[in-house]
């Protein structure tokens, strides 16, 4: 077998930032200044909040899982830092320490059911987002009263608009994660572990791995992770709303499978479904540019993952 | 003789193969192989994995196309539209992977597509285990149950039913790819004597395995092939020169010489009253150095207690002794960092034992990533130079560490598997059927391995379904039965048959 200067893997990552440099490239001309610095900068920013859901999901889908419990633990995120804070700088540390706690304990509470009771990872996450969507609504009144704070502390919000050397803070915080996250899956024992579950579960248990464990940490980091999204998502747009998590479901998902990462697990790295997420928001940025309408871009989307499932899905039988 | 037959190619053959080439990606699995079955004879194939003969089988019997070459049925060439094509034209065949349908019950699998139906063509679900009980006992098996669920009986069973839904179609050529492997002897008779029959009929038999006693007392002709392609057809030969054909190189004395266990003898693992199976118990212990066989038929408790002294299962009720010192294990890594370390492999290296596309490195240190790290995070020089010096020792072929493991031959995979655990400092090796279904260059390798582990001082606990190897690689062999020890042998009393008369005998009433 001819050794090959670079692994299909590593191709794999290197094609989704090839493919969001081309996007910024055909945006340009179709739209002049859609590639200036102001301009890719906000289409970064955007993406950081696909990019730090995607960190979850890539974490879960690495060990052939999938967390469909993303959007409404993302949008009560966002309404737990809101009614916690009452939307005082005062009380803001802890309102996202507690956000975060909650997001990361319905994370692991997926993990819990998923492993030790068997359920299956689609209906669980699925059945956790319906839950954490009733428990948001009905302990907020659907912020639909007045008097209920729905807005996040303006400290949140000034520092998710913050700029640092020309860049916003949001997507600093973004490169952080970016980088710890690769660290982690490429050379710590918990990325290895991950890795090594996701191949084949029942031989990594038979090596000594505790997979169970593992697991659960696995689920809980996804719920952490979109909590986080969600707490940054507040910052950015002022306040909470409802259903603002909804397209985080499907774009988290699709910023894995474009970056590489094997649906079926095992096999892809967090830099590509990275990468996965600053071209789908490009793409995005580029069909909006082209005044397409809603339906069009829902469609570009489905064709595009579609595509790329079956492209990659021939290179895996090779 | 029919004017078919006579139309072309080999007068008498039923079914053939006529310079048939098949590439998988990069991969030549068939050049140009050619070998022909007669009427009224049984074939076998043989040749060491990734010679060629799963892909052969699998064209014959309609499941794949050659990329060129023929398939002749009577003589004349045919173009196999898919397995139940090859179905109607009389070509019946048992694949390697078992096809039941789990959520079924023996009896929808055994009768699928020729079930008892009513006037208005619905099936009679009553009549349908009634009919099915008739037809094993028709082939001679009474002990499985056509009501029981494809995946509540044992591999055996369900090799069995694979076999006899394929038999009951009386297919006019039988074609069984490795059709013994998940069977211990009685079946393996069971299995002969209707391939026996069947052959009186005129059916002409096609089967691979890789049990040379097995192939010389059914086979009438043997196909040798060895990288896809064939060597010769032999109406007789010897297991040493049918090897030297195989492997192209020749291979010694299959079975390596046993070292002495060291006296006095220091007990590595011992077992005191574990629970195995459905009530059964079980006291073993074995000596460093020592080469302890467990032998019996399938089925009877060898894998809970394999996988129950690796805590995966835990066994129920055992008193568990490492180097004397009581310990409790309740799952792998338990196990894995218990006293002298205890350690598994599994008879699946694919499905149990390996991570197939990650490297070699990853697969060699996975059980020691604990010490190997600092802070969680992976020294990566101590783990290429372990990997290294593991990959030196044990001679496995691989052109760097960071290849895949998938991609290495099954024997190298295998010493990558037991390679893991000398990394893990491992002194008692609990290895499961680590045999089954390899080709014999490999075998030797594996059984050279392991004289040099037991010389190492190395406890080993051995299961294997083939009771030859039992008796010339190990230095006592207990039979399990129903999940109790019913006997054990020492050489002189060590061989074959009497292991095998032990593991059939009627348990005396308590």
């Amino acid at each position: 077998m001819p050794t090959r200067f670079l692994t299909l893997d590593a191709m794999r990552v290197l094609a989704a930032y090839g493919a969001a440099v081309l996007l910024f490239v055909i945006g340009g001309f179709v739209h002049p200044g859609f590639a200036s610095f102001a301009s890719v900068t906000s289409i970064l920013l955007v993406a950081s909040f696909v990019g730090l859901v995607a960190a979850g999901q890539c974490f879960v889908v690495l060990v052939g899982g999938i967390d469909l419990s993303v959007p409404w633990i993302l949008n009560a995120a966002a309404i737990l830092l809101a009614t916690a804070s009452l939307g005082e700088d005062s009380r803001a540390l802890y309102a996202i320490a507690i956000t975060l706690g909650g997001g990361a304990l319905a994370g692991l509470t997926n993990g819990v059911f998923i492993v030790w009771f068997g359920v299956p990872a689609v209906v669980m996450t699925l059945a956790m987002n319906g839950i954490v969507e009733g428990l948001a609504l009905g302990l907020s009144g659907g912020l639909t009263c007045t008097a209920c704070a729905s807005y996040a502390p303006p400290i949140v919000a000034a520092a998710v608009h913050g700029v640092w050397l020309g860049v916003p803070a949001a997507l600093w915080l973004w490169l952080v994660v970016i980088v710890v996250v690769t660290f982690a899956l490429g050379f710590t024992r918990f990325g290895r572990t991950t890795y090594a579950i996701g191949n084949n579960a029942r031989a990594a248990f038979l090596a000594g791995v505790n997979v169970n464990l593992t697991t659960v940490c696995l689920y809980g980091l996804s719920g952490l992770f979109s909590a986080l999204a969600g707490i940054l998502l507040a910052g950015f747009g002022g306040q909470a709303s409802l259903g603002m998590g909804d397209p985080y479901l499907f774009q988290s998902i699709a910023a894995v499978v474009i970056g590489g990462v094997s649906i079926l697990g095992g096999r892809g790295q967090y830099l590509g479904a990275a990468a996965g997420a600053v071209s789908l928001t490009a793409l995005v940025s580029v069909l909006l540019a082209l005044n397409m309408p809603e339906y069009g871009r829902s469609i570009v989307y489905g064709v595009v993952i579609l595509a790329l499932l079956l492209l990659y899905g021939r290179e895996e039988a090779e | 003789m029919s004017l078919a037959e006579r139309a072309e190619g080999d007068p008498a053959a039923t079914i053939a193969a006529r310079e048939l080439s098949k590439a998988f990606g990069g991969v030549q699995a068939l050049r140009s192989a050619s070998f022909a079955a007669r009427r009224g004879e049984v074939h076998a194939l043989v040749g060491e994995n990734g010679a060629g003969k799963s892909t052969l089988i699998k064209i014959l019997g309609g499941r794949l196309h050659a990329d060129s070459g023929n398939v002749l049925l009577d003589g004349n060439a045919v173009r196999l539209g898919g397995p139940a094509d090859a179905a109607r034209r009389g070509i019946g065949t048992v694949f390697q992977e078992l096809t039941l349908l789990p959520w079924m019950s023996v009896a929808e699998n055994l009768l699928i597509g020729r079930e008892p139906r009513s006037a208005l063509g619905l099936i009679r679900r009553n009549a349908l285990a009634g009919e099915a009980e008739a037809v094993l006992a028709g082939l001679g098996i009474h002990h499985i149950d056509p009501r029981a669920l494809a995946s509540e009986v044992s591999l055996a069973e369900r090799q069995i039913v694979e076999v006899a839904r394929v038999i009951v179609r009386q297919p006019r050529i039988l074609l069984l790819d490795e059709p013994t492997s998940s069977l211990v002897e009685r079946e393996v008779e069971w299995l002969f004597a209707r391939i026996r029959e069947l052959r009186a009929r005129g059916t002409a038999i096609v089967f691979t395995s890789h049990r040379w006693n097995e192939i010389t007392s059914v086979a009438d002709r043997i196909t040798i092939f060895r990288n896809g392609a064939e060597v010769g057809t032999f109406d007789a030969i010897d297991e040493d020169e049918a090897v030297t054909l195989m492997t192209g190189r020749r291979v010694e004395a299959l079975y390596p010489p046993l070292p002495p266990v060291p006296s006095p003898a220091a007990p590595a693992l011992q077992l005191e009253e574990a629970g195995v199976g459905d009530g059964g118990t079980v006291s073993l212990s074995v000596a460093a150095g020592e080469i302890l066989g467990v032998g019996g038929l399938a089925g009877q408790g060898h894998r809970e207690l394999f996988l129950g002294l690796f805590g995966a299962p835990p066994l129920a009720r055992a008193t568990i002794r490492i180097g004397g010192e009581p310990i409790v294990i309740t799952c792998p890594a338990d196990a894995i960092h218990a006293g002298l370390g205890i350690a598994l492999v599994p008879e699946d290296r694919k499905t149990e034992g390996l991570l197939l596309p990650l490297s070699v490195r990853t697969n060699l240190t996975l059980p020691i990533l604990a010490q190997l790290s600092r802070l969680g995070v992976i020294r990566g020089g101590a783990e290429a130079r372990m990997s290294r010096e593991i990959i030196d020792s044990l001679g496995i072929r691989t052109p760097n560490a960071a290849q895949p493991v998938g991609a290495l031959s099954g024997g190298n995979q295998q010493k990558v598997l037991i390679g893991r655990w000398l990394l893990a400092q491992s002194r008692i090796l609990l290895l499961y059927d680590v045999t089954r279904g390899v080709d014999i260059a490999t075998k030797h390798e594996v059984y050279e391995l392991m004289m040099r582990l037991a010389r190492q001082g190395r406890a080993i606990l051995f299961y294997s379904s083939d009771t030859e190897e039992l008796t010339h690689l190990c230095h006592r062999v207990l039979v399990l039965s129903r999940g109790r020890i019913v006997a054990e042998f020492a050489p002189p009393a060590l061989t074959a048959e009497a292991v095998v008369a032990a593991a059939i005998r009627e348990p005396h009433a308590a």
